[in-house]
């Protein structure tokens, strides 16, 4: 391994990336726009959900119900309609989300002690905004029945409001939410999606590298000159690994700035492991390197073999939970997955080397095993 | 005299259009491509995407040892709970939910069943991992609807012999329906999505590459000696584009999302190839103006990423309008893809027609226009 030739190598390239300018941009720009169209794109927060209203009893109650969902700021109220048959055209067309139909004889019926049934109509397209919505739903009326109960009980059996809500409600669930307190979503989905650009862009940039030579037919002059292969393999990745780990950077700072999201980890740990991550699936871009010979192919094939782990089987949007047992394992194949419990364990759990440790050589362990087999499988002198 | 004119300029259209499908059957990767997008990318999207607590592993501090906190613990089950066991104390479950090795840690307090029967109220704690907020959200959700359960039904067991059933209690009950997705399945959601995203991005890509490939054999020049317009030129390839997309679109749709997913299609599946069709006519425009922009088939796969951020972004698959900023959502009035969306579900799933749809379909025709004017504009511009 001759130092000078690798230099001279990784300078060529630092120059070819500065001077082609279209590539210059995409290697800085494309990681942020994916980080912040991901991150502004995929919000989980179920807010301000629109609905409509049938008030078919239009009593004191029935307004002092409606008013639980009207003064919520998970609710946007849309306004009243005059028929059921309304609502078909305003949720078909998504005006509203969600419409609830209170019943004749509400108020009545719950003065005298009976009980009356309210219906709601939930938009399930999407499930998970459905499942949300309608969970609020319950627990506004599990709500308003308690303190009716409770009202009840004080009038029919003589106890006081106090006593009588404890027997309506005797067992409370007091959630703590760790990590997260807020529940943004945002923070989990920006700290998460360090791991998806850096599983993306590294590979995409080192794959270009190679193939660009190859298309170009320029990749003859190496093969003719006296560099070794691991020296070619070096130079070219040096410039990349620098331009991912100024990304790393830019991307922690956006993070934080942008998505306002704590860091409570080791800095220094993360960013470590973080270079690892980058070493690791730019291995993953040498090996598509050595399959294709255009360009277009290898910007495909990266999108493809890392878009798609790091989707589906990193646990950001399908937690390793709920997988079934083949898929789980095969997640546990993929180093998408450690990297993200390094990322939020790092970001909001405040987790260190001595519980991540496992991850990071889990990462090394992949990071080595790819550089490998590329350095194998790369030849000087192309078999055909 | 004039309708021959007229029939030449079809002739030759057809005759371009032809000589752009063999082009396109003669390319082994943009084939390969088209393929994958159409079935296994949308098969994996709609498959592997899945919101749903499923299995959430709980472990439990039980401080009581009673029959009502056995009754309580024995009420989270699966599908959406897995009881992985006890453990003894909070340091334990600290370590653990680090870890990430359980989701949430149940916590029930001394004398728990002592204070349920002398009717004092009683708090039970539950730790909720929210690194991921989905399933923290769900999870809180869920164990809230259990709690709420068993308190009721110990309060009814309380409160029964005097009062009796439900009927006569002043109560509310929670008839909700969800509608268009009532099992809440995550696939119908997510693969219909991605097929829509596919459709963008062949539709930006098929009609650029098509141009560029021109520009990068140099046979752009034989085309400018031919007797062909401008329009004459461009029209072929986006025809042929979208023929090939709008049969792709019916494969996937008819070979894959309906028989794996179980789709069943509400609306007129006429009515959404005809919208289909015309958004691909939008989107083309904007694969023109990249051909313009671009040198290399390399380029154009930039820019097609690139431009597929914002797209996506405002298209309102992953947060719906009004979960968005004002002037995010002022700004999707001016992406194609949010008129698609839109429509896609409310046709297929919701069983919309057109006359609900009559505003969004005038957007999408009027964006259409302005979009592939300017393409054409640009092309001409630069051509002639």
């Amino acid at each position: 391994m001759n130092l000078s030739r690798v230099w001279a190598v990784a300078y060529k390239e630092w120059r070819e990336v500065l001077r082609d300018r279209l590539f210059f941009t995409m290697a800085f720009v494309l990681p942020l726009c994916i980080f912040l169209v991901l991150g502004w794109g995929i919000s989980f927060d179920v807010e301000k959900i629109p609905f409509a209203v049938l008030d078919q009893d239009r009593t004191a109650m029935s307004r002092d119900f409606l008013h639980r969902f009207i003064d919520s700021r998970y609710f946007n109220y849309k306004g009243d309609v005059r028929s059921e048959r309304e609502f078909d055209a305003l949720l078909a067309h998504s005006d509203i989300r969600f419409a609830i139909v209170i019943p004749p004889k509400f108020q009545e019926r719950l003065l005298a002690g009976q009980s009356t049934s309210v219906q709601s109509l939930i938009d399930g397209v999407f499930p998970y905004r459905g499942q949300v919505t309608r969970s609020y739903v319950s627990g506004i009326i599990a709500n308003f029945n308690r303190q009716s109960l409770a009202g009840y009980l004080t009038g029919a059996r003589g106890l006081s409001q106090e006593q009588a809500l404890s027997r309506v409600a005797p067992v409370l669930l007091e959630p703590r939410y760790l990590y997260n307190q807020a529940l943004r979503s945002q923070w989990s989905m920006a700290s998460g999606l360090m791991m998806l650009v850096l599983m993306v862009t590294p590979p995409f940039l080192t794959a270009l590298g190679v193939v660009r030579e190859k298309e170009n037919g320029s990749i003859y002059n190496i093969y003719a000159s006296t560099i070794s292969r691991s020296e070619f393999i070096l130079g070219k990745f040096l410039p990349y690994l620098l331009i991912s780990c100024l990304n790393i950077l830019v991307l922690w700072w956006v993070v934080m700035n942008v998505f306002g999201t704590p860091f409570k980890g080791d800095p220094l740990f993360y960013y470590a492991a973080s270079v690892i991550y980058v070493i690791c699936t730019a291995g993953v871009g040498l090996l598509v390197s050595l399959l294709v010979q255009t360009q277009v192919a290898a910007i495909t094939l990266t999108m493809v073999i890392s878009f798609v782990p790091a989707m589906l089987y990193s646990g950001l949007l399908v937690p390793i939970e709920s997988m079934e047992p083949g898929t789980r394992f095969e997640a546990h194949l993929f180093p998408t997955l450690y990297y993200l419990r390094i990322s939020w364990g790092s970001f909001l759990k405040g987790l260190g080397w001595a519980e991540l440790w496992f991850e990071v050589a889990a990462l090394m362990l992949y990071a080595v095993i790819l550089w490998v087999v590329g350095y194998l499988n790369f030849h000087k002198r192309p078999r055909r | 005299m004039n309708s021959n004119r007229f029939l030449l300029w079809w002739d030759r259209v057809i005759a371009m259009t032809v000589k752009e499908l063999k082009q396109l059957f003669r390319d082994p990767v943009l084939l390969a491509i088209i393929v994958y997008f159409f079935t296994a990318d949308v098969y994996l999207a709609g498959e592997g995407i899945k919101l749903n607590l499923h299995n959430a592993s709980v472990m439990v501090i039980d401080h009581d040892h009673s029959a009502a906190s056995r009754e309580l613990i024995y009420r989270f089950r699966p599908p959406y709970f897995d009881l992985k066991g006890e453990i003894s104390g909070k340091k334990e479950a600290e370590n653990l939910l680090n870890k990430g090795k359980v989701l949430a840690v149940l916590d029930i307090p001394e004398h728990f069943q002592r204070n349920l029967l002398r009717g004092k109220q009683v708090a039970v704690q539950l730790q909720v991992d929210t690194s991921d907020t989905v399933l923290g959200t769900l999870a809180t959700s869920y164990a809230a609807q259990i709690t709420a359960d068993f308190g009721q039904d110990f309060a009814m067991q309380e409160l029964g012999p005097v009062t009796g059933q439900t009927d006569n209690l002043p109560v509310i009950e929670d008839r909700h329906r969800v509608l268009y997705n009532p099992n809440q399945i995550d696939g119908w959601f997510m693969s219909i999505s991605e097929l829509l995203t596919v459709i963008t991005i062949l539709s930006m890509l098929l009609p650029a590459a098509a141009a560029v490939r021109e520009k990068e054999r140099g046979t752009i020049e034989q085309l400018a000696v031919s007797p062909l317009t401008p329009l004459q030129i461009l029209l072929p390839k986006v025809i042929a584009m979208s023929l090939v997309i709008l049969l792709g679109t019916a494969v996937c749709l008819f070979l894959i999302i309906i028989p794996a997913f179980h789709l069943p299609v509400k609306g007129s599946i006429p009515l959404f190839f005809a919208v289909t069709a015309l958004y691909v006519f939008a989107t083309s425009g904007i694969g023109l103006f990249i051909a313009t922009a671009s040198r290399t088939l390399g380029q154009v796969t930039m820019l097609v990423v690139l431009l597929m951020m914002p797209i996506l972004l405002l298209s309102g698959v992953w947060t719906p309008p009004e979960a968005m900023p004002q002037g995010l959502r002022w700004a999707m009035t001016f992406s194609p893809l949010y008129y698609l969306t839109e429509m896609s579900y409310a046709i297929l799933l919701k069983g919309a027609d057109m006359y609900i749809l009559k505003d969004l379909l005038l957007g999408l025709t009027l964006l259409g226009i302005a979009f592939f004017s300017f393409g054409v504009w640009r092309f001409r511009r630069q051509f002639g």
